[in-house]
């Protein structure tokens, strides 16, 4: 596909999303019409990040927020291609070595600097110093990259030691910050006082409770296919932190604030019904949330007794009955949204099978039973999984699913899934000592940098590697998935992997769908997601009623 | 005791200074051993702080390293102790491992918002303390209603009583403003659920100090001499009722706290409560060991203030009778 025609392609599907996300609606619109400049929104959020440096921000959720003022060399179109953005091309070398990025010429960052190629550069380098960054530099993409070339004022070149295919996703995705911006004392915790080039900037951050944005009239290099060209409709956005969900639904139908993000599957119905709301959700990319058999502890360690749990789970009438319909099940190690890797031919090819689950349980020798009605081996041991669930990590609805699982392993297969809920500190001990049957996850990265972290051995970057997976088959999949810059081969490698961790092996139970949730009252408009990540957007492309 | 054998006006000086350096003393013993209890307790609790600060990232010997050493996690545990007395003994706590920010700063940007918090709420419940005990007092059916109405309150989880006072008085009945530490009106809702159920345990102890010095002969004398039975309760009554409540304030200071961690969460509101939660969850030891440290200020403080007011009060206190 020509550049133009990627472009156009983007752009539609940009607007087939905004015309989506509305499609929920029970209303129509008011005011449908042409955007209008002016007023301001207030968003209600549930997070609030801990540092307002976007470079050391390590909460996707807190990424919608900081989007306004910061922004990166390319943008998405929603299958995955890159759109111009800070960059007006790049250039992959066949061997995916070297990475050449062309800048924009007009851009400048808030305090007036110009973007250039050794502003990129001061970026790149600050990202990969371990003074600045303790947790990135050095690690994951970062790991593969030799030195930041500045070929001229504007082109950019990034030469890695080996080939790594992927480290396109992280150059052209990273938020870059003016370069006197790292000479200010708050560079660690961020604020206004860290430029970047994005349509808003950071007025007044008032911690605990919110913090505001207002337009930068100059802004004028908005990625094509964004919603409109030139400055921003509002003339200033704040994002308020409300952690209850509760309240932040209360806080948007009683008039309160105008957009709130984070509606947990459980208390959506309430917003369904209100005729001045809408509520718009998006599948994110990355691996859903699913659960991780250690293969290295316990009865796990047997695929059969991976399979056999699996087979015993019925996914669709747990997400039923927990969430009605608000959640999509998901069937493989990567979101459906990931358009280009995902491997549909999963959908449907597991679980919900008890005579299946009791036949491996029998054959696999745990073919007795206790007095509570668990399987039992014949030492008389009990088939018990234990899951440890961080609790930072229980959230939307996420415990009470692995109870209903719980439940319906013992009834169906009588496998004692033990889920305990645990403070962080002692997750990780146990994840540490590795005596944990299973473990829950679900990351929001591309693709490829999914894959690797949750299948890698952990010495080799797979930092999530929750089922302890040390596979030369794995292993060479990934190897060659980065190796390779063409998008059609990587998708083969990157499906037959799937098909491998989940179905053949049964390493991992995929359950829901990572996905984002915005509702906005009806004077609100453009709202719409990012293309490819489909998490919320900046407030770029949102107008008002001039009523309102 | 020689001090007890001197003139009357030196011997009430030097137990005054005595008193006070004593007082001092253990002001300082408290706030360290606090520090120190914190300090302690945040790298006792399960899980490896490094693992927690590395966060989803890749966990590698050369991350550990340069994590350790960008929070001076690698040196010994003593050693780590020492550098944190020798840097608290210059004003230093140290920088928040999450927020990135000098503690000092952190604590300083919230701290308003929860002594706001926490002055309207514990006013909120003297006053309706006071109220409710002076009008029940010895009434034997207004008692009864009290009663319940006041055990529901201590009964009734914060975080439950701010969500149905946001139900009901911000979302249905639009008075108050749903979230935020601006101006009065957003103040109303969160001091009400941190200080009803304190109210409710006050108005309990109040009225049977209340009831106890209704009963004894000096009321019979003063009701003799013809003063109004609200006279009496307030100009006599309270005095007698006040002295349990204030020896209460070390509990009334704790509840406080505590309750501000789940009232700011449910309100949205910036605050010390919100931070200390953060704090724990993240294993941000510099802050939550400086939060430790300022809440066992506050909470000498806040003991001494009681033990004056008792002495206001209470004429006996002032002028002990030599054994």
């Amino acid at each position: 596909m020509s550049r133009s025609a990627r472009l156009l392609a983007g752009a539609l599907a940009a607007a087939a999303l905004t015309v989506s996300a509305c499609s929920g609606s029970s209303s129509e619109s008011r005011g449908s019409g042409e955007p209008v400049s002016g007023g301001s929104l207030t968003w209600a959020v549930e997070t609030e990040p801990t540092t307002l440096n976007p470079q050391l921000n390590g909460q996707n959720r807190t990424h919608l927020i900081l989007r306004n003022a910061y922004e990166s060399l390319l943008y998405r179109d929603s299958d995955g291609g890159y759109v111009p953005w800070l960059a007006d091309s790049y250039e992959v070398s066949s061997d995916a070595r070297q990475f050449t990025f062309t800048l924009r010429e007009d851009v400048t960052f808030s305090d007036g600097e110009p973007l250039t190629a050794a502003a990129v550069k001061v970026n790149f380098d600050h990202l990969n110093d371990p003074t600045y960054d303790e947790n990135g530099a050095g690690q994951g993409p970062l790991a593969h990259l030799e030195e930041v070339v500045v070929i001229d004022e504007r082109t950019v070149r990034f030469d890695l030691v080996d080939s790594f295919a992927p480290f396109l996703d992280y150059a052209s995705n990273a938020f870059l910050i003016s370069p006197s911006s790292y000479e200010e004392d708050s560079i660690s915790a961020g604020g206004s006082q860290v430029h970047g080039t994005g349509p808003f900037v950071i007025s007044d951050v008032a911690s605990g409770q919110e913090v505001t944005f207002e337009r930068r009239d100059d802004y004028d290099w908005a990625p094509a296919n964004a919603g409109h060209q030139g400055p921003a409709y509002l003339d200033s956005v704040t994002y308020r932190f409300l952690p209850e969900s509760s309240v932040r639904i209360g806080a948007l139908t009683s008039e309160q604030v105008d957009v709130i993000e984070g509606i947990p599957g459980i208390d959506s119905a309430t917003l369904s019904d209100n005729d001045e709301v809408t509520v718009a959700r998006s599948s994110l990319i990355g691996a859903p949330w699913s659960i991780y058999f250690n293969t290295i502890f316990g009865p796990t360690q047997d695929e059969s007794v991976r399979k056999a749990f699996v087979a015993a789970v019925d996914v669709d009438t747990i997400l039923d009955s927990i969430y009605q319909g608000e959640r999509t099940r998901a069937w493989s190690s990567l979101n459906a949204s990931e358009t280009q890797f995902y491997q549909p031919a999963l959908e449907g090819s597991f679980g919900n099978d008890p005579d299946l689950a009791n036949e491996l349980l029998d054959a696999a020798g745990w073919s007795g039973r206790d007095d509570e009605g668990f399987r039992t081996n014949t030492a008389g041991e009990r088939l018990t999984i234990t899951l440890f669930q961080g609790a930072s990590y229980v959230f939307d609805g996420r415990d009470t699913v692995l109870q209903a699982v719980q439940a319906q392993v013992k009834d169906v297969a009588g496998i004692d899934f033990d889920v305990q809920q645990v403070d962080d500190g002692t997750w990780a001990e146990h994840y540490v000592a590795n005596d944990y049957g299973a473990l829950d996850n679900a990351i929001i990265e591309p693709g490829s940098a999914s894959l690797q972290w949750h299948w890698l051995p952990k010495e080799l970057g797979g930092a999530v590697n929750f089922s302890n997976i040390d596979e030369d088959q794995v292993t060479t999949w990934l190897t060659q998935g980065w190796s390779t810059p063409d998008v059609a081969t990587r998708a083969a490698i990157y499906q037959d992997l799937q098909t491998h961790v989940v179905a053949e092996r049964a390493y991992v139970l995929p359950l829901v769908e990572s996905e984002a949730q915005v509702a906005t009252r009806d004077h609100v408009h453009g709202f719409r997601f990012r293309p490819y990540y489909n998490d919320p957007e900046s407030a770029y492309d949102i107008w008002l009623d001039p009523a309102s | 005791m020689t001090h007890l054998l001197a003139p009357a006006a030196r011997g009430r000086r030097s137990r005054v200074a005595g008193r006070v350096a004593a007082r001092l003393g253990s002001a300082l013993l408290v706030v360290w051993l606090a520090s120190t209890l914190a300090f302690f307790a945040v790298h006792a609790a399960p899980g490896d702080i490094v693992r927690v600060l590395i966060g989803t990232g890749p966990d590698t010997p050369e991350v550990r390293a340069a994590v350790s050493a960008r929070w001076g996690l690698d040196q010994s545990l003593g050693q780590q102790y020492i550098e944190f007395l020798r840097r608290l003994l210059s004003g230093d706590l140290g920088e928040s491992f999450v927020l990135r920010r000098p503690v000092t700063d952190v604590i300083g940007d919230e701290i308003l918002p929860t002594v706001q918090l926490a002055g309207a709420a514990s006013a909120l419940a003297l006053l309706a303390a006071t109220a409710i005990s002076v009008a029940t007092a010895g009434r034997r059916l207004r008692r009864r209603v009290a009663g319940s109405v006041e055990l529901t309150l201590v009964s009734v989880p914060d975080f439950w009583l701010g969500l149905m006072l946001l139900f009901l008085f911000s979302f249905t009945l639009p008075w108050f403003p749903v979230a935020g530490a601006s101006g009065a009106s957003s103040l109303v809702l969160p001091a009400i659920a941190l200080g009803a159920p304190i109210a409710g345990v006050l108005s309990q102890l109040m009225r049977q100090g209340l009831e106890e010095a209704l009963d004894q002969p000096f009321a019979t004398t003063v009701r003799a001499r013809g003063v109004s039975d609200l006279r009496l309760r307030l100009g006599h009554g309270l005095r007698h009722a006040a002295l349990p409540v204030v020896n209460l304030g070390g509990w009334i200071f704790a509840s406080l706290l505590g309750g501000a961690v789940i009232v700011e969460q449910v309100f949205g509101r910036p605050g010390l409560g919100r931070l200390i939660l953060s704090a724990v969850q993240g294993r941000d030891v510099p802050l939550v060991v400086g939060i430790a440290l300022m809440s066992s200020i506050a909470y000498v403080a806040c003991n001494t203030l009681a033990d004056l007011v008792s002495w206001w009060i209470d004429p006996r206190l002032r002028n002990p009778v030599p054994a």
